[in-house]
This record gives C-alpha cells, sequence and structure tokens, in this order.
C-alpha cells in the first residue's frame, strides 16, 4: 500500500502513488497523441516498460493479456515460404512498414521488413511477462537473425540493415540468448572483447572503446556478463572494485550517469542494479534515492520523469519504479538485476526453460 | 540515453496544419484561385493517383496506437506504397523528407532514402547540407548521426565534420552522439592533430566537462600515449592546476587516478606529498579517495602498520564527514583494507584474483 512519511517536508510530499502509476501505465497501452510520433517505430518497447512497469506494481490483472499476447506475435518477422529471410528474423517494434496484420506464419515477403533487436528482446520479454511459453515463437529464426546483426569487433547493429552499433544492442543479444536459452546467436568471445575493450581510464564501461563512461552502458556491459555467466571470469577483483566504485560515485542524492552530469530518474535503476549485481548496492544511500526518485513523481497524471517538475514518460516511470523495487519498497515486486523483469516474470522463464530441457533430453 | 530519452522531457513540437482538400491545377502546394500555400494530401495528388497507399494495420485490438493526424497518415500511407513496390525515383525521394520531418526517428524511412540517394545518384553534397540542418535540429537522434556518418564515408569526405561537431557541442558540451561521431572522424580519417588544442579550449570553457577530459585521454593514448615521463607529468600537472582551480571536480581526480593507477598510484615520485598538500587547502571526496588508493597501492607493495592506518583513518573521514551520502560504502571499504592487510590477515599480501567474498556488512536496513 501506499506509505505515507508524514514527517517529512511540508512543502514535497513524497508518497507513493501507486494507483496513479497502474492509470498512468494503462493509458500508455491506449492511445498516445500525435507528439509521440517519434515512438512508432519503438512501440514495443514502450509496451514492455508499461507492461513490466504493471508487473512490478503486481498490477497486470487490469489488462488483456491475450489481446497483448496476439499483438505482439502479430510483431514477430517469420520466416518465408523459401526461409530466404531469415537473417532478418525477429521482431518489429510496430506495424509501420504496412503488413497485413497476421499473428501466425508464414511470413510475408517484403523488401523491407525485417526485426530490429531491440523489439526482439523487448517482444520476448513481454510475452513472458505476459505468461506466454514462446510456444508461437521461432526460436531459430530469431537466432540466426541476431547472428546476422553481430559485427566482427562483437557489437551488434540493431537492424540488418545498418544502424549504429554500441553495449546497448550486446545486452538486447544478451538478453535473447538469454531467454530462448540458447547462446548461438552470438558469439559471446567477441562480445566480452568489445566489453573489455570498452572499459574506460576511469574504470567505467561507455558505449565503445575511447567513449566516455556512462551509467547506461555500464549496466548493459556488467548485465550481459551476468546474464553470460561470465562476470567473475572476465574482470579482476582489482577490476570488480574499481567498477564499484565508479558506480558508486553516481550518488549525488538520485543516480546520475556520467560524472558532473545532472541526476536523473532511470539511473537509479542502471546504476542501481549494477551496484546490486556487483553486492554493493546496499552500501549506497537508500533515503536520498528514494526521496529524488519520489520527487520526479507526476502527482497528477501518474508515472515518473527524470527530473522534478519535468512531464513523465513511460520510460522514466518504469525505471523509477524499478529504483524503488531495488530500494524494497513494499508494495513492489522485485526485479532480477540482470535481465530487467520481475523475480516472478525471471521464474516464469526458469519453468519454462526446464520443460524445453526435459522435452529435449527425451528425444535424445 | 536510450532511444527514450530524446522525446523524455521534451514535447515534439505540434506541427500546423492546413487541411484543405480539393484537386488543384500545376504546383500542389499552389493554388492560383486563391491561398498560394494550401496542402495537398497525397491522395489528392494527380500525380501520385497510380499508387495505392497502403495503411498500417494494428489488427482488433491495437497497443500503444499513436493518433496520427490526416496529413500524417496520408504521407505515410504512401510512404507505405512506396515501400512495399521498393520504387526508385525522384518522388520517392522527396517524399522521405516529408516523412522524415514528420518522424525523423523512422530508422526504415532514413534507410530508404540512403537506397535512393544510390540509386538515383544525387548530389551528395547537398544531403550533407540537409543533414547537418536535421541534426542541428534534432540533436539527440541516433538516426540522423548514423546517417550523417554514411554520407560522409560514401563521399570520403570529413572536411567539414570537424567544425560541425564543434557546433553542436557549442550548443551541448556534453552530447555523447556529438562525441562519438567526432571520435569516429578523428580515427577514422586520421585526424589528431588539432584535437588536444580543441580539448584545452573546451576544458577553459568548463573544466568540470567530463566529456572533454575523455577526450583528452582519447587523443592522448592514440598519439603520443603516456609512456614517456615527459608526457606523464605534464598531464599529471595539467590535473593538479585544474584541481586548485576547481578543487571539487570528479573529472579531473578521475583523468589523475585514470592515468596512473596502471604504474601504481604510490609510483609517481612527489604526488602522494602534493595531494596531502591539497587536502589542507583544497579538499574534497575526490582528493581524499585518491589518498585512500594512493595507500591501498603503497600496501599491495609492502604491507606496513603506519600506511594502512592512514587508510583506514581517510576511510573514517569520508564516512563521518567528507562523503557521508557514501558512509556505509567507506565503512565497507575500510573493513575490507583491514581484513586483507590487518593484523588479523595472514602474513602474506593476497595476490590479485579471485578472492572469497568478504564478510557481508551492516549494509543497509531494509526500508520502513
Amino acid at each position: 500500500m501506499a506509505e505515507e512519511e508524514s514527517q517529512l517536508e511540508e512543502f514535497e510530499q513524497i508518497d507513493f502513488l501507486r494507483d496513479r502509476h497502474v492509470r498512468f501505465f494503462q493509458r500508455s497501452l491506449q492511445v498516445l497523441p500525435e507528439r509521440y510520433s517519434s515512438l512508432e517505430t519503438t512501440r514495443l518497447t514502450i509496451v514492455f516498460f508499461a507492461l513490466s512497469g504493471l508487473d512490478v506494481l503486481d498490477a497486470l490483472d487490469v489488462i488483456d493479456k491475450n489481446n497483448m499476447i496476439e499483438w505482439i506475435y502479430s510483431l514477430q518477422v517469420l520466416p518465408t515460404e523459401d526461409q530466404s529471410n531469415l537473417s532478418r528474423c525477429g521482431f518489429r517494434g510496430s506495424s509501420h512498414i504496412g503488413l497485413p496484420y497476421s499473428s501466425k506464419g508464414p511470413g510475408i515477403s517484403h523488401p523491407y521488413d525485417s526485426g530490429h533487436i531491440a523489439m526482439t528482446y523487448t517482444g520476448l520479454a513481454s510475452l513472458l511477462i505476459l505468461g506466454d511459453d514462446l510456444g508461437r515463437v521461432d526460436k531459430r529464426a530469431c537466432l540466426v537473425g541476431l547472428k546476422a546483426l553481430q559485427l566482427d569487433d562483437g557489437s551488434f547493429y540493431a537492424v540488418p540493415e545498418g544502424s549504429e552499433n554500441d553495449m546497448r544492442f550486446i545486452y538486447c543479444a544478451a538478453c535473447i540468448c538469454y531467454m530462448l536459452d540458447d547462446w548461438s546467436g552470438m558469439d559471446t568471445q567477441k562480445a566480452i572483447e568489445y566489453i573489455r575493450g570498452s572499459m574506460s581510464y576511469d574504470n567505467g564501461i561507455g558505449q565503445g572503446a575511447g567513449l566516455e563512461s556512462h551509467g547506461g552502458s555500464t549496466f548493459c556491459a556488467i548485465a550481459s556478463l551476468r546474464l553470460m555467466g561470465r562476470l567473475e571470469e572476465t574482470m579482476s577483483q582489482r577490476e570488480l572494485d574499481r567498477m564499484r566504485r565508479w558506480c558508486i560515485m553516481r550518488q549525488q542524492n538520485g543516480f546520475h550517469g556520467r560524472p558532473n552530469k545532472p541526476v536523473d530518474t532511470c539511473y537509479s535503476f542502471w546504476v542501481g542494479a549494477t551496484l546490486e549485481l556487483l553486492d554493493v548496492f546496499q552500501y549506497t544511500n537508500y533515503e536520498k534515492n528514494k526521496n529524488y526518485i519520489l520527487s520526479t513523481q507526476d502527482r497528477l497524471v501518474g508515472g515518473f520523469a527524470k527530473w522534478p517538475d519535468s512531464h513523465p514518460d513511460p520510460l522514466h516511470a518504469y525505471f523509477g519504479l524499478c529504483g524503488l523495487s531495488l530500494l524494497g519498497e513494499p508494495s513492489l515486486r522485485k526485479v532480477h538485476p540482470a535481465l530487467n523483469v520481475t523475480q516472478r516474470a525471471f521464474q516464469h522463464l526458469q519453468q519454462l526453460q526446464q520443460t524445453w530441457r526435459e522435452k529435449a533430453g527425451s528425444c535424445t | 540515453m536510450s532511444g527514450l530519452e530524446d522525446i523524455s522531457s521534451e514535447l515534439v513540437g505540434f506541427k500546423d496544419e492546413k487541411d484543405l482538400d480539393g484537386e488543384l491545377d500545376g504546383h500542389p502546394e499552389v493554388d492560383y484561385a486563391g491561398d498560394p500555400f494550401r496542402y495537398v494530401f497525397y491522395r489528392d495528388r494527380k500525380e501520385w493517383a497510380d499508387l495505392e497507399p497502403v495503411p498500417q494495420d494494428d489488427g482488433p485490438n491495437p497497443v500503444v496506437k499513436i493518433a496520427y493526424s490526416e496529413k500524417f497518415t496520408d504521407v505515410y500511407d504512401y510512404f507505405r506504397a512506396l515501400l512495399k513496390n521498393d520504387e526508385r525515383s525522384d518522388r520517392a525521394f522527396a517524399l522521405t523528407a516529408e516523412a522524415i520531418e514528420l518522424n525523423a526517428a523512422n530508422y526504415t524511412v532514413w534507410h530508404y532514402r540512403r537506397v535512393l540517394l544510390q540509386a538515383l545518384e544525387k548530389d551528395l553534397r547537398e544531403e550533407m547540407n540537409y543533414i547537418t540542418a536535421i541534426i542541428e535540429e534534432q540533436p539527440k537522434n541516433y538516426q540522423v548521426w548514423h546517417h550523417r556518418r554514411m554520407v560522409v564515408e560514401w563521399l570520403n569526405d570529413p572536411s567539414e565534420e570537424l567544425e560541425f561537431i564543434a557546433d553542436i557541442l557549442s550548443q551541448d558540451a556534453k552530447n555523447y552522439h556529438a562525441w562519438q561521431h567526432r571520435q569516429w572522424v578523428i580515427q577514422e580519417y586520421k585526424q589528431w592533430d588539432d584535437e588536444l588544442e580543441f580539448v584545452e579550449t573546451l576544458l577553459e570553457e568548463d573544466v568540470r566537462n567530463n566529456s572533454a577530459w575523455n577526450q583528452r585521454h582519447f587523443v592522448i593514448s592514440h598519439t603520443t600515449g603516456y609512456s614517456s615521463p615527459a608526457i606523464l607529468d605534464r598531464e599529471v600537472q595539467y590535473c593538479l592546476t585544474q584541481i586548485r582551480k576547481a578543487p571539487h571536480n570528479e573529472s579531473a581526480w578521475n583523468y589523475l587516478k585514470g592515468i596512473l593507477q596502471d604504474r601504481g598510484l604510490s609510483s609517481h615520485p612527489g604526488l602522494l606529498d602534493q595531494v596531502l598538500e591539497l587536502k589542507e587547502t583544497h579538499c574534497s571526496p575526490y582528493l581524499l579517495a585518491f589518498l585512500v588508493d594512493s595507500y591501498e597501492d603503497a600496501l599491495e607493495n609492502s604491507n606496513q602498520r603506519e600506511t594502512l592506518s592512514k587508510a583506514l583513518e581517510i576511510c573514517q573521514l569520508l564516512a563521518q564527514e567528507k562523503d557521508t551520502i557514501r558512509q556505509e560504502y567507506w565503512l565497507f571499504v575500510g573493513r575490507s583494507l583491514e581484513s586483507k592487510y590487518g593484523s588479523s590477515a595472514s602474513g602474506e599480501p593476497l595476490a590479485d584474483g579471485p578472492e572469497p567474498a568478504s564478510a557481508p556488512a551492516s549494509g543497509q536496513q531494509e526500508m520502513s
């Protein structure tokens, strides 16, 4: 239930408005005004923020899971009859290409239809959150599509047509392989080399070699290593200690993403989760972090913004909640700090993977 | 910094529309009979009559549906039609500009535009002008920077880049996309010569610009390197000078530590004394952390009780007074040092490498 902190400052109310956040995410899932047009190609990520956010709030009962599952499956780029588009398979961010709605195969041939690595990641995660068994996911096609995106330096493009490449997409790749329980979708050794190559002189991790260390890319790198099960063997104790120091210095009250930059609610998750993965989140100042996150809460509309008195959006609403969850907010579900879904969704995944392994075992 | 932070607090400008129906002769945008700039939908333009618009189809239960205006829908219905046929024409090229204006984050439009740029052998110099203007308007969009990089690569001409990026940085000196593009240009086309000077200019404007400090490391590590004692000393002195001017600056301390830590912080002669001196007049949590790390480095080489107690004293100072937000952390650091180097620890210093996890600490209390 909502916390009442009556002994705190009169002017700044910092009680947690659970119900408002539920409604905020519900509204995000419905209709957005045209000023959100830049989100068209990434609508599936908004769905993920809303679903995972509702999951953290233990409020998934407010949505129609089956309808949502159908819509997500309609975004899957399936192999065509002749399988000529295998290396372009995965999930789309939305229907913006204009293919007729279809939640099952075979795939329709289109010169410009291909998956996007972040949509494949959030699509799979969203299905899991909704309790789906991934039975209609063409796993092999997803993994071929993923492999096709990896570059020689170990990083990934977002789409087969080409795009920028950086640590974000390594994280997406690691999540995809982890969820599908199949690392054939990526060359982990190369990815690890890219990660090591992105370590900065100041002991944080940048988006790529030479680039400024950043809370987002540091999370992507460490979480990826954790998902690969290679964190302790990739970094020495000294390197891990130095990284712990870099991360913990990001706390100002809330957290920022780079030295001498302003704090931003979402870094309470990016940096907080990294600190949790490094076993030192317990040494941060919970009070100041919590107070900052709550100061960015929109009391009218729900959700969270990056800064106080700013407009909330689904990303900051989601990561604000995750930040509070890391702090042990009682009404919130725990979040898996590497996979970025609730522990509940994570356990569903584990059960699913158990089933897959048993099936595979019984076939031999 | 995810794609969504592009939109987070900033509202995308809502564009004014002149919604008018009707067919017109000649130029679609001009109505000689009245208002000279009436907008005409593509569906009403004669030259587009051969093309069947393709709507978006979200099925019976759309999720996160965006409510587009008529104009927006019209442009994109025709974009989808062109895409489906993979049409390679000037009218297609012109339409991509409109689609981009409506949504510059649509990577499919940008890709299609690049296909057309090549298929129609368009003037890439003009394209550079075009992308320059777009980036100036939307400097935190991933697609526009990627597009610029592609055009620069095709032209094999980076000559405008450093000046252009400098202009973007003059508006936001920490724009990550700008710095990323800058590093690509410099490394790809070996434009190292003037970069240190550029970095110093930025640091003069804002000595706390962490991106500029990062760039300093980028330039030096790829040119002279830090091996020569002359360079290393120059850099150490540069740091100390900047620290004297602005003591509370994590970036300067991170840089100082970064260039020395692999050689050993306690190895640079006289530095420890200089820092101890600075402690009296230019103290900061970063200075004190540097001291802790220096003492730890010294302990690794030679475990002396006096060094350990100095390190522990600074940890206490940080925890109780100088960096209280990280109180639990500094207490943890103190305990770790004690455990590793203290009288209860084994005689041999532990080798670097995986070690048993430190004992669970008092750590954080659960939130009440």
